[in-house]
């Protein structure tokens, strides 16, 4: 059997939601990883969009900032902040995007912001940043996070990016541009994605070894659970070739591997 | 009427002193790791400007000294990190202990504030925030923060309507500028064409100062004509530790000594600032103290190779 670490098989199963063709807002981190990696295998004619402006670059590895020149090169156009989030993401165009943050809770709303008193925080983040707007605007949006149940709270102290809400109602009630996007939060235990009926993140799938019980007692809420729960496919010795040496050959963010 | 023709070349420590003013309204360059405004901060640092509100997209290495300095009153913002080198720790620390007041909006909120300014417009609506906690504000100054709208083109249908943003004073590091104030931004570009546009003064400092006959044969080269802008500083690694597009990459090892000083706070976070700013006259003198001349063709060298 090949070797792969978590984060790993994390980034190549969000890969996976990203489709050839597909406009892509990406940041860093590990959202970068998944999608550099969707780039360089099954989509290679994803547009790659930056916050900050740049528009489709051939992107170098490993990029450490939106405002690194690595996420710039071969940009066929530096547009702004303006053009990315307004332009390209509210006018509609933004197929997949990705957010991280301190809380995702049953809705699928994301907490970047703080925990405790918004006006004295008992811990503050840095904030939205763009999530918020990626979060009203994308088609889909993906979570890549460590499954830690301080995480997943049945509310959050703060909804920086809306998922759903409250409900199936939610988007609609506060008047929420549609399509209402598809949302996936992808863990090291689990895949939960949004059942758009009932508002509420649905446990799809399992990542292999993991049992459901587990993906229970690491989450604060009680998750709803697909008819069918199939086991994601671990990465593929091609897959983790193109992931390790064409991706991330330094180990920037995929470290601890074998 | 805008800006006059010339006469804008004046240095850091000039330009501050005449356009910025306790208890203005901050426009910040930059974003995240690159092109902060840092050679302009430092002298704002320097003349001990108060009671600032500073106001910017990602605020990250330029506003967490402000703010470790003492300096700002309020950020209007949408976030404040730097990245993989972590939150802005004295901007965190400040806003956790309540000696700050912050008032968040996503990105696109901020650009869009920018923008109704630059348009000269009061206001402008967006589809972000709906939804949020972003929207469940408190106004500061008895300054409504929103106000919703029903699309009177498709009734039923919500619309924030965001104040216009319009800083007294931007400060922005950029590629190049000539003597007339029109300034080229290389690169991605971030909210500064709305910000600089929207501002009632705008401070450009610049890796190099071009003449204006080469921005007059290259005119689509220019991202601001110099109608917006009142001074320009002309400051080589004017950015540094964050990067400049085809300059200079960030210096990682500064940045991270930074953060681990600005996250422990107290004594080592004023003797930082003592060593590297309050005790240095110009930018020139803290980049003799912290870098060095091989270490600053390292980062030229590295950028190089990336275009």
């Amino acid at each position: 059997m090949t070797e792969y670490a978590l984060d790993e098989l994390m980034v190549v199963e969000a890969s996976r939601h990203i489709e050839d063709g597909n406009i892509v807002m990406v940041g860093t981190g590990l959202p970068m990883v998944a999608s550099l990696f969707a780039l360089k295998s099954h989509a290679p004619n994803m547009c790659y969009v930056v916050e900050t402006g740049p528009v489709a670059p051939e992107v170098i590895p490993t990029p450490t900032s939106v405002s690194d020149p690595r996420v710039m090169y071969r940009a066929v156009r530096f547009g702004s902040l303006l053009d990315a989030l307004g332009g390209v993401l509210q006018r509609g165009l933004a197929d997949v995007a990705f957010l991280g943050g301190a809380q995702i809770d049953q809705f699928a709303n994301v907490n970047s912001t703080v925990i405790g008193d918004y006006d004295r925080p008992k811990v503050r983040f840095p904030g939205s940043g763009g999530a918020n707007d990626l979060a009203s605007h994308a088609k889909k949006i993906l979570i890549i996070t460590r499954h830690e149940k301080r995480r997943f709270p049945e509310r959050c102290d703060f909804i920086t990016s809306p998922g759903y809400i409250d409900g199936p109602q939610g988007r609609k009630n506060a008047g929420l541009p549609q399509p209402y996007p598809d949302i996936s939060v992808i863990t090291d235990l689990t895949v939960m994605s949004i059942d758009k009926s009932k508002g509420r993140l649905r446990v799809d799938k399992l990542m292999p070894g993991v049992s459901l019980d587990q993906v229970r007692e690491n989450t604060l809420f009680e998750p709803l659970v697909a008819p069918e729960v199939v086991t994601v496919d671990p990465p593929t010795r091609a897959e983790l070739r193109i992931l390790r040496d064409e991706v991330d050959p330094d180990g920037t963010y995929l470290k601890g591997r074998e | 009427m805008g800006k006059p023709i010339g006469g804008k070349i004046m240095t850091a420590k000039e330009a501050v002193e005449s356009l910025v003013f306790d208890g203005a309204t901050v426009g910040m360059g930059g974003q995240s790791i690159g092109r902060c405004s840092m050679a302009l901060a430092h002298e704002i640092v320097r003349q001990g400007k108060k009671d600032l509100t500073l106001v910017g997209c990602n605020l990250a290495l330029s506003t967490d000294i402000m703010v470790g300095a003492g300096l700002v009153k309020r950020t209007e913002c949408g976030t404040g990190n730097l990245e993989r080198f972590g939150t802005a720790f004295r901007w965190r620390e400040a806003a956790e202990q309540g000696r700050l007041e912050v008032d968040d909006y996503s990105h696109l909120a901020m650009a869009s504030r920018f923008l109704a300014g630059s348009l000269g417009l009061p206001f402008m609506p967006t589809k972000s925030m709906l939804g949020s906690d972003l929207l469940n504000k408190k106004s500061f100054d008895g300054v409504k923060p929103f106000e919703m709208l029903d699309n009177p083109w498709n009734p039923g249908e919500p619309v924030v309507l965001l104040p216009a943003c319009t800083p007294d004073v931007s400060i922005v590091h950029v590629q190049k500028a000539d003597e007339m104030g029109n300034v080229i931004i290389e690169g991605f570009t971030t909210h500064e064409p709305e910000m600089i546009k929207a501002s009632k003064s705008v401070i450009v400092s610049c890796e190099e100062i071009v003449s204006s006959d080469e921005v007059r044969r290259n005119p689509d080269r220019t991202t601001v004509p110099y109608i917006f802008v009142d001074a320009v500083v002309e400051q080589p690694w004017g950015a540094y530790p964050t990067s400049t597009y085809r300059y200079y990459e960030h210096d990682a090892d500064h940045l991270s000594r930074y953060q681990a000083v600005a996250r422990s706070g107290g004594e080592a976070y004023e003797e930082y600032l003592q060593e590297s700013i309050y005790g240095c006259e110009t930018f020139a003198d803290h980049l003799e103290k912290v870098t060095s001349t091989e270490r600053l063709d390292e980062l030229r060298r590295s950028m190089h190779r990336l275009l």
